[in-house]
């Protein structure tokens, strides 16, 4: 849990005549993680025919899509619903010919018939404005005097076509108001016909364009269409009947030729991705170690003849290309979205999940601390999770956090004695005051000293978690120099003795040896970490960029050192600023609601008050302590030993329902 | 701002992190220095383009195939930052990514065009995938089926359904009558850019003004450079120049765009607008090499905006924009750059053509 699941490097050397079964095996199983393995493959043998076949099986799986859309059939797989084996493809492609072949003649027929009635539709739609008209619009073409387009054009090009048209003299009017495809009819001189069918042109304007047969006023026009269009509608549901017969006839087919052409193809493209050789594939790819023993004896019932290498990686091996899969469930699988958007592990680290399980509630819940707020924040999250209101939905991978903060607060609640802002009521309880330990604001010295104390001990947990990292890496240079490994922890608390020591009366360490401390351990942290690295590593130059820029490079660095240790440290002030804050807000309730009641701590304005004070109180902290606690883990505890930039596990699973 | 900063801590840590891996102007001319393609590869794989680069096999090491690679961490960009960014932002980053998927539906029809005249040899989808934007499932385009179904008007009819039905709808009766790909062109170019203003409008606060500010910046862009080409290359009329370009930006104003159309003087008008550029007049002079130097010009005021957006309080969406188009600029660069040294340029005659390189000069 505390690491990615340990993963296996498997290499295959597989016979050609069992590449199916065994392809059909690593897709059943669904724990192979492929590598492209090509390279690995002969190049004289020609161009790979897999890719080939995989294209050709798409462009059928495409077909048989196209023919299901046709015939209003449900894109589904027949009831089969493991991977069978790769067909042929010729006998597909012949079935897939057929069925087109007696689907065809009606699609074709139903798409002209769809044509003819989205032309007469258009061409109603752009008459009906001046159906009222007793104008011959025959005669309008023909004008000696006025040049006149009427048309539909795309609604936002309105504008810009009466702009475009603003130099020469015109009349231009909007027939139909339409939010996607208006009506508008443009006049103009017939001197200016250039410019107008320039401009109509270039709006993209469909000018109305009717058949010979329709002549006469609009009034007639528009009968005769509406006459067509009928004509048309019964003709398109006849067609319609035709294709449900056809699709009654034929789904089951379809069915099950969209499966095995989906199969086929599945398995095609994998097998485009293994290396070829003379007589043999060779298949390259992760497993997690736990699958492994269960996948070699299916891989060997399936081929006799198969090698199996299996390889399994070190946690020293730090190469980037082991798949990570995490091993989260449950509680701790609430927090991965935390660590995810930060990165994702590699494979050699530790997988911070576990840790921030426990860390950020705990900080979250320092800063929330009330019964109420807490109880309330939980049941908010727990709504999230529960996916019940549509609105929230996509929220719903924060529910997990939020219960678990709003928890953490309750129960810091309890131990700060606050309820909904009520300071008086738990510690004063005869059961709930064995639980009280403080009121935050009445001891303010103390809230942010054991603020910054958790901080150090986090920080320290962090730069432990980095040398265990550098140690399982068998990294000696990050172990011992880097400016979180070794020597920097050794700074860091030299740091904080010297300001104990010289704050704290009769400190039993003078600060004369943590001044030394510091001075050695940020030296080899800092300004010598770079050549003692390239030295414990055997890389050359020991110094590159020359002596001057090495010792401004070590001035500035050794700057930011010392303001860091500085500053990580005193961020977690934040922690007990914020327990602090929040007893500050829901006092300012209180006093605002007495102001308002008329100095009476009851009535309903006074509760209206400190209820609407209280959501107030809730919101707005709610969303601060989320973002501090993420930056107090992202900027200083993640910092300090998460490197991340693994590559996500994604197995191959031919079948939607994998046997695991 | 409680909720503004609720919204963008997780992105605009992320996108800061993203932005530190972005190839500094030094970089850049580190690896301009590359004596040949071979070289500037090798260069190429000790950056953060390293992990796309090294599956490369030996005899995929050309400009084509690296160019892809190179994009593909583009296209990874674009997906995490969509994925993390808050919910109301999403349409427009989208939108702005739907740059690039539109560039390869031009690619596919132009394609489909020019057919006939290619070797036959080799399938067409092979040719055309290679030349498309790597962006993998979040394309609604049915590239493959577009390009084997062999006419235009079948592959737009695969489009029903799309975002571009609409804008193809109006422009494929153009097409069915004049047998030319550029009126398909400016119309997916004009809903392009009219449904991206649209969604940075329809922001609040600050992520309106951040993002009014950069996309009204590229828009000027454009708009500027299209309304001088249709006059200069196109020898369009007024109103044809009217209606291909559009009326609003964020400096461009539509006045600006009629007194180009109406054929006044573009360099007054465009030192009117971008004061301190250098001598407009001669780049228009000599349109052929002097319209992408200006190009050039103006993308680098687009790069100053970005950088703007690194200042100040980072819980806006101008974070996430301005990493995308500074990403966006330093493909542009690598591109010249594999070119360049794929075909032996001397270093002169791209040089100007590099965004970051120019800046660092500048300053």
């Amino acid at each position: 849990m505390l690491f990615p699941e340990p993963m296996t490097e498997v290499e295959l050397i597989v016979p050609s005549k069992d590449l199916l079964a065994v392809t059909k095996v690593l897709g059943n199983r669904g724990v192979f993680h492929q590598i492209d393995s090509t390279y690995l493959g002969l190049e004289n043998l020609g161009p790979n025919t897999w890719q080939e076949k995989a294209a050709a099986y798409s462009t059928l799986e495409r077909r048989i899509q196209v023919i299901m859309q046709n015939l209003n059939l449900e894109e589904k797989y027949s009831a089969v619903s493991n991977v069978d084996s790769i067909s042929d493809i010729e006998p597909l492609q012949a079935a897939v010919d057929r069925i087109e072949g007696e689907v065809k003649s009606t699609t074709d027929q139903m798409a002209a018939e769809k044509k003819t009635l989205e032309q007469l539709e258009s061409q109603l739609h752009q008459l009906e404005p001046i159906a009222e008209t007793n104008v011959d619009v025959g005669a309008l073409r023909k004008s000696n005097y006025l040049h006149s387009v009427l048309g539909v054009i795309p609604a936002e090009n309105v504008g810009r076509l009466e702009t475009s048209l603003s130099r020469v003299p015109h009349a231009f009017f909007t027939l139909r108001e339409d939010p996607k495809r208006p009506v508008v009819w443009v006049l103009g001189p017939r001197s200016n016909s250039d410019v107008i069918d320039r401009a109509v042109k270039s709006a993209y304007l469909n000018p109305l364009t009717l058949p010979e047969e329709f002549e006469g006023s609009p009034a007639k026009v528009t009968e005769s269409l509406r006459k067509a269009i009928e004509t048309s509608k019964q003709r398109i549901s006849e067609l319609n009947e035709a294709l449900g017969k056809l699709a009654n006839t034929h789904k089951d087919e379809l069915y099950k030729l969209l499966w095995d052409v989906h199969v086929s193809r599945m398995i095609a493209d994998a097998i485009a991705r293994f290396g070829q050789l003379r007589h043999t594939y060779v298949v390259v790819g992760w497993v997690p170690s736990a699958d492994l023993d269960a996948l070699i004896q299916r891989l060997k019932q399936a081929s006799r003849e198969i090698l199996i290498e299996a390889t399994s990686v070190e946690p020293t091996d730090h190469r980037a290309n082991v798949p990570v899969a995490l091993q989260n469930s449950g509680f701790p699988g609430w927090f991965e979205l935390l660590v995810n958007t930060y990165a994702r592990p590699r494979y050699e680290e530790l997988d911070p999940t576990v840790l921030i399980a426990v860390t950020f509630p705990l900080l979250y819940g320092a800063m929330f601390g009330d019964v109420g707020h807490g109880l309330v924040l939980a049941a908010f999250g727990w709504l999230l999770k529960s996916k019940r209101v549509p609105a929230l939905r996509s929220m719903a991978s924060l529910g997990g956090i939020l219960i678990a903060s709003g928890i953490s607060g309750t129960i810091f609640g309890f131990l700060f004695g606050s309820i909904f802002g009520f300071e008086d009521i738990l510690p004063e309880h005869p059961f709930f005051k064995h639980f009280f330990w403080m009121h935050p604001i009445k001891n303010i010295l103390i809230t942010l000293a054991i603020a910054v104390g958790t901080g150090i001990v986090l920080l320290t947990i962090g730069y432990l978690l980095n040398l265990y990292n550098a140690f399982r890496a068998r990294d000696w240079g990050r172990f011992f120099f880097d400016s979180n490994g070794l020597a920097g922890l050794i700074f860091h608390w030299s740091f904080l003795g010297i300001f104990a020591s010289a704050l704290v009366p009769g400190f039993p360490i003078p600060t004369i040896v943590f001044v030394i401390l510091a001075v050695v351990s940020v030296l080899l942290c800092v300004v010598l970490a770079e050549p003692l690295r390239h030295w414990m590593e055997g890389h050359h130059p020991l110094i590159e960029g020359g002596v001057g820029m090495f010792i401004v490079q070590a001035a500035a660095e050794l700057l930011e050192k010392v303001i860091s240790v500085f500053s990580n440290t005193l961020s977690y002030v934040r922690v007990g600023a914020f327990a602090i804050v929040h007893a500050g807000f829901t006092n300012a309730v209180f006093v605002i609601a007495r102001l308002l009641g008329g100095g009476h701590e009851s009535g309903f304005v006074y509760w209206a008050v400190v209820v609407l004070g209280n959501l107030g109180v809730i919101l707005l902290e709610a969303f601060i302590v989320f973002i501090q606690t993420m930056r107090l883990h992202y900027y200083e505890f993640f910092s300090k030993f998460f490197r991340g930039g693994g590559s996500a596990y994604e197995p191959l699973t031919l079948s939607s329902t994998p046997e695991k | 701002m409680a909720g503004g900063v609720a919204d963008y801590a997780a992105i605009s840590a992320r996108v800061r992190a993203k932005y530190a891996e972005l190839l500094t102007p030094q970089d850049i001319v580190r690896l301009s220095e590359a004596p040949d393609f071979l070289s500037l590869f090798t260069l190429l794989k000790s950056t953060a383009y390293g992990p796309y680069l090294e599956g490369l096999k030996d005899k995929d090491i050309n400009p084509r195939r690296v160019i892809i690679q190179i994009k593909r961490k583009l296209a990874d960009a674009y997906n995490s930052v969509i994925q993390m960014a808050p919910v109301q932002t999403r349409p427009l980053l989208k939108q702005l990514y739907r740059y690039y998927e539109i560039s390869n539906l031009k690619a596919i029809l132009r394609a489909i065009v020019t057919v006939s005249t290619w070797n036959t040899e080799t399938a067409l989808w092979d040719r055309v995938r290679d030349v498309l934007f790597p962006m993998g499932s979040t394309s609604v385009l049915p590239a493959q089926a577009m390009v084997e179904s062999g006419s235009v008007a079948t592959a737009v009819d695969l489009l029903h359904g799309t975002p571009y039905e609409d804008a193809l709808s109006f422009a494929m009766k153009r097409y069915s009558s004049e047998q030319n790909l550029f009126p398909i062109e400016v119309a997916l170019d004009l809903a392009y850019w009219r449904r991206l203003w649209s969604e940075a409008q329809k922001l609040t606060g600050q992520d309106r003004e951040h993002s009014v500010r950069i996309i009204g910046s590229l828009l000027d862009m454009n708009n500027l450079m299209w309304a001088i080409r249709y006059r200069v290359y196109h020898k369009l009329s007024e109103e044809e120049i009217i209606n291909y370009t559009l009326p609003f930006g964020y400096r461009v104003k539509d006045a600006d765009i009629r007194a180009i159309a109406a054929g006044a003087d573009a360099a007054s008008v465009v030192n009117r607008i971008f004061p301190g550029l250098p001598d407009v007049s001669a780049l228009l002079e000599n349109p052929q090499t002097g319209l992408p130097r200006l190009e050039v010009l103006l993308n680098q005021r687009i790069m100053k905006e970005c950088l703007a957006a690194f200042v100040g309080s980072p819980f806006h969406i101008g974070l996430p924009l301005a990493f995308l188009i500074m990403h966006d600029f330093e493909i542009q660069d690598l591109i010249v750059l594999i070119e360049a040294k794929s075909s032996g340029l001397p270093e002169d005659e791209y040089r100007p053509f590099l965004l970051k390189t120019e800046l660092l000069t500048e300053h």
